[in-house]
């Protein structure tokens, strides 16, 4: 929204931006985790930081010596231990993968603060194919030098249940998400079956690899993706919702998300 | 069958005092008629027709009518209306007498611009508080953004209204929210009034006749919103000769003509206006269109002094194309039909058939995501007003207003074979609504007036529709729907039952002074869905149902109105205490953008404003305006948000000044005025930061607890009339206008970011944030040529 918006002015001219000095009150911190278990193996992780002052740099100030678990409804538990590299980031002390249909629940003990979630690990559709195809009208002026081929998806979206998105894609490995400003998280509603020719974010170039990770997503989950999106695009306020902070789906008062995802992807490498 | 009980009842009330009061004293004879503008017949409202020998009398209704009951014998009675001659006539009132009255405009000021004013020491005599007439003709010389004039800018300034910003059409009113505010046009609701997202309105200055804002102390006959009516009247058409005017801005142009079909007894009028910033931007910005066009016509017909009819007519629409991508717009419709019939000489009536359609879609034109996206509210609207004249002392209003909508929240098409979308429809809704008022105003004695009245609305939400129930209403995040019922077409879902009482009173002390005081409660069952500072046009409406209650709204208000100068000033000090209840807003975080679980978003609550209000207004001489200045604190307290703490309102601001002014230096010259202060507006902004997942998240604690930089801005304008024009029927003028004079950059609002350079190459390790301020309109240079012919 806070492009839109910015266009709708910005056709008139006028509208200017400049840098701004907010006088930040200090605030206790809070607890922030994010917590990720997919149906892939090596991608199971638990982060726990705080949150900053909105002047630091860095990432969030970690939280160490927490008691972090994840058991799922078959009575299995898997324990997680900090990593000596990373303050803040645990690993499963024994690898698994999650698996489609069970509920993973987090235990997190921070010196007696009690942080818990539950989440089933919804089923994914799978990417049919990616295809790509050149752009005649950034052949002839592209933005970026040499990129100008777009890239299509097909899948198909099931009809029968409610399912939740949240979409990631890549070049050459690197993530693409505008520096942190792109999002792309939707429900299915108004979205029908067929899924054919849909066009990813961005150009590439001869020689790209370009991939796409599609992850489901329960209700709260999306929930939390799409407050983030409202988030990243909110203008401050005056046209978009007053902000505020995403709807977490952790209970004992902490930012961030537990999410349980399936996940399929493609990748499609660009030929002359 | 009970609306129609009721309904009888209250007529059979009214005819039986009628007919007792007849018959106790058949004495009584009636002096009525309307009251024109003798160069172009238009009717005129609010002219006070005074009879000497009672030391009292009568105004013109909004229909220009006015009717006076008394004694067999011989009075001198004074018309007069500011900007007007007197016309005082000398009556043997022998039987019931008809007498129009047409009035001369007062050219003797200078220049031809007649600055129309309201009648003298109408602010003393009148019962009416908390209301401001705008002044079109002052509108036209006063520097405007782009030069085009805007009634709807003037509104922002009064005293008790807050702008929505610099460059909207919103208006918050004593605390309330703007869709709180009813703005009609020819009595036809406006569901959306802003053209190029709120820049400029959907008023044409050149079709306006009269303009007011009701803040408070609101009769009987008005119901529906909150917090005011912005009640806006066109003109009717000069009914003597041909005329017509035309502009050319920087914006757009337009063209106005007027006059009679037959003469004196029916005329018309019609305007259009169309932007061409398209023209403007079309090759900056390769495809992208940005244009809107307003229609504004009028028929009106005197068959007799007892039958009048109008049809009038408002169609206006936005259209935006961005490129082959796609495009936006909206646009309102309505048509007016009246009928206004003398049914003897004391009651008058005026019967409308009104119909208003708001609506939007977009349109975004892909392969694969192509879309036709529509959504609107469609109102047909009965009313039927009485005002019974029944003595000098009791002038009765009552009436019926009967209306249909339909709610169309939403709907996707898809416009590509290849497209993901499938065609989805939100819920439509549908609802009748009935109101009942009654209503008197009262001369108890030469010092107190009263006016007490009764509305009585009765809102049915009726399908068809399906309702549903949820597990738990107030939960947004487990949205689980636990039961559904179908109604069927116009089957009754909910009604909903309000009586909403009136009371104003005045008291005049002396001549120039009096004191009024007021009281009301307002019930507003449509409810827009907007959980921004400035609603969008893609916001949509709803009816009370059995998810939302009615909103209410009680205000008191007391006032002290006193002219000085012999009516050179006016001024008025007001204070006023207004809570709203059952409020509907939506919860922290809701999604409004076409959910199927809405109901689950909605919270309840309540809000508290108080403040105070000053006003002094200069009406004659070469130097006219007015200053405004309004202390006022609003705050909001509703379950669900905010961790449940009370916290302020977005449109609170505490300071709130504007000093409008326009001087006739000579016939040649205009020169005109604004100035505008205000406290910034109530703001969220993040205490802290922190990372997820690659995001970098601004961390909150609680809404609105910084305010916006301070807003302030001067404007100056100059009007330039021919020197010819006293001698030619082609009158030429030139408008040069600066806006933001001294180049204020104004905070339009805050957003925050990964820190970043000016060509977006992230700083340092892309951890780091900074906020940004944007401000919209430097200094502003337009000019303006106005022909009238």
């Amino acid at each position: 929204m806070k492009k839109v918006i910015i266009i709708v002015f910005s056709i008139f001219f006028f509208a200017c931006e400049e840098g701004i000095i907010l006088d930040v009150n200090q605030v206790e911190s809070k607890v922030v985790i994010e917590g990720l278990i997919t149906n892939r193996p090596g991608q199971q992780y638990i982060k726990i930081g705080k949150t900053a002052d909105f002047y630091s740099s860095g990432t969030n100030p970690a939280v160490s010596s927490a008691q972090v678990s994840v058991s799922d409804d078959l009575g299995n538990t898997y324990t997680f231990s900090e990593s000596t590299e990373k303050p803040g980031l645990y690993l499963p002390s024994a690898a698994f993968t999650g698996q489609v249909g069970r509920i993973y629940n987090l235990d997190i003990d921070i010196d007696g603060e009690k942080y818990t979630a539950s989440e089933e690990l919804l089923g994914v559709a799978n990417i049919d194919s990616l295809t790509y195809g050149l752009n005649e009208e950034e052949f002839s002026d592209p933005e970026d030098e040499g990129r100008f081929y777009n890239v299509f998806v097909y899948t198909k979206e099931p009809q029968d249940e409610d399912n939740f998105y949240l979409f990631k894609f890549y070049r050459n490995e690197e993530w693409l998400n505008d520096n942190g400003e792109d999002i792309t998280v939707t429900d299915d509603v108004a979205i029908g079956e067929a899924i054919e020719g849909l066009e990813l974010p961005e150009y590439h170039s001869v020689g790209d690899s370009v991939s796409m990770e599609m992850y489901s997503l329960t209700q709260k989950e999306f929930i939390y993706w799409s407050d983030v999106a409202n988030l990243i695009f909110s203008d401050g306020g005056v046209f978009s919702p007053l902000p505020a902070n995403p709807r977490s789906n952790i209970s004992g008062g902490a930012l961030g998300i537990f999410q349980v995802s399936a996940v399929s992807s493609s990748y499609v490498l660009i030929e002359e | 069958m009970l609306i129609k009980t009721i309904f009888r009842t209250v007529l059979l009330f009214v005819i039986v005092i009628g007919t007792s009061y007849q018959a106790r004293s058949q004495e009584k004879l009636t002096l009525n008629g309307y009251i024109r503008d003798a160069s172009n017949g238009e009717e005129l409202i609010g002219v006070t027709a005074y009879v000497t020998e009672l030391k009292g009398g009568s105004a013109s209704n909004h229909y220009g009518f006015y009717s006076i009951t008394l004694d067999k014998g011989t009075y001198n009675v004074v018309y007069s209306y500011v900007g007007y001659k007197n016309l005082t006539k000398t009556i043997e009132l022998n039987s019931n007498m008809s007498l129009n009255i047409e009035l001369q405009p007062d050219v003797t000021e200078l220049t031809d611009v007649i600055i129309t004013a309201e009648k003298e020491d109408v602010n003393i005599e009148d019962i009416k508080m908390s209301s401001q007439s705008i002044d079109v003709n002052q509108v036209k010389l006063l520097p405007a953004l782009f030069g085009e004039a805007d009634i709807i800018k003037n509104v922002q300034m009064q005293p008790g209204v807050i702008s929505a910003g610099e460059g909207t059409s919103g208006y918050f009113v004593r605390g309330g929210t703007s869709d709180q505010n009813l703005i009609l046009i020819d009595e036809a609701p406006i569901y959306d009034p802003s053209h190029l997202f709120g820049l400029f309105s959907v008023f044409n200055a050149d079709v306006i006749k009269d303009s007011e804002l009701i803040k408070g102390g609101i009769p009987a006959q008005y119901g529906g919103r909150l917090s005011s009516i912005l009640d806006v009247r066109t003109k009717d058409g000069n009914n003597k000769k041909l005329e017509g005017s035309a502009g050319i801005g920087l914006l757009s142009s337009r063209v106005m003509l007027e006059g009679p079909i037959k003469k004196d007894a029916s005329s018309f009028i019609f305007s259009a206006r169309r932007s061409y910033v398209d023209v403007l931007t079309a090759g900056a910005t390769d495809g992208n269109k940005v244009y809107f066009y307003d229609l504004n016509g009028k028929i009106n017909w005197r068959k007799n002094n007892n039958n009048r009819f109008f049809i009038a007519g408002y169609f206006g629409r936005d259209v935006q194309k961005f490129g082959d991508d796609g495009s936006f717009g909206w646009g309102n419709g309505t048509a007016t039909f009246r009928w206004n019939h003398l049914f003897n000489d004391r009651l008058f009536s005026n019967t409308s058939l009104i119909y208003s359609n708001f609506d939007y879609n977009l349109e975004i034109t892909d392969p694969t995501q192509g879309l036709n996206w529509s959504a609107g509210i469609r109102q047909a609207m009965f009313k039927e007003d009485f005002t019974y004249y029944l003595n000098p002392s009791n002038e009765i209003s009552f009436g019926y207003h009967g209306s249909y909508r339909k709610f169309k929240p939403g709907k996707i098409a898809p416009n590509s074979d290849n497209s993901i979308f499938e065609t989805t429809i939100l819920e439509n809704y549908q609802a009748l609504d009935h109101a009942l008022y009654i209503g008197n105003e009262m001369r108890v004695s030469d010092n107190l007036t009263l006016q007490y009245g009764l509305r009585y609305s009765i809102f049915q939400n009726v399908g068809a529709s399906t309702i549903y129930e949820y597990e738990d209403p107030q939960d947004n995040i487990n949205k689980t729907r636990v039961d559904s019922t179908e109604y069927g077409n116009f089957e009754t879902i909910k009604v909903f039952h309000n009586l909403q009482p009136r009371f104003s009173a005045r008291y005049k002390l002396d001549a120039t002074t009096s004191l009024k005081a007021s009281y009301n409660r307002m019930v507003q069952n449509v409810h827009l869905l907007s959980n921004s500072v400035v609603s969008l046009p893609f916001n949509t409406w709803w009816p009370s149902s059995p998810y939302i209650g009615p909103q209410l709204s009680d205000q008191v208000a007391l006032g002290y109105f006193k002219n000085l100068n012999d009516n050179a000033y006016e001024f008025s000090s007001e204070v006023y205490y207004k809570k709203l209840n059952n409020l509907a807003v939506f919860a922290d975080n809701a999604n409004v953008f076409f959910n199927m679980d809405l109901p689950v978003e909605i919270r309840k609550g309540k809000s508290d404003s108080y403040g105070l209000e000053l006003y002094l207004k200069k009406n004659k001489g070469n130097l006219r305006g007015f200053v405004s200045y309004t202390l006022s604190k609003t705050e909001m307290d509703i379950s669900g948000v905010n961790n449940n703490i009370q916290f302020p309102a977005s449109h609170d601001r505490r300071h709130n000044l504007s000093i409008v002014g326009t001087y006739v230096v000579n016939d040649k010259w205009t020169l005109g005025s604004n100035f505008v202060y205000n406290t910034g507006r109530a703001f969220t902004l993040p205490v802290g930061k922190y990372e997820m997942d690659g995001y970098n998240l601004d961390y909150f604690t609680g809404r609105n607890q910084y305010r916006l930089p301070d807003y302030h801005r001067l404007d100056l304008s100059a009007t330039l009339n021919s020197r010819k024009n006293k001698d030619r029927k082609w009158k030429s003028s030139w408008t040069f206008a600066v806006y933001n004079t001294y180049n204020r950059k104004n905070p339009f609002t805050i957003y925050t970011r990964t820190k970043q350079d000016k060509d977006g190459n992230i700083l340092g390790d892309g951890t780091e944030k900074e906020a940004r301020l944007i401000y919209l309109f430097p200094v502003l240079p337009s000019i303006t040529y106005n022909v009238k012919f």
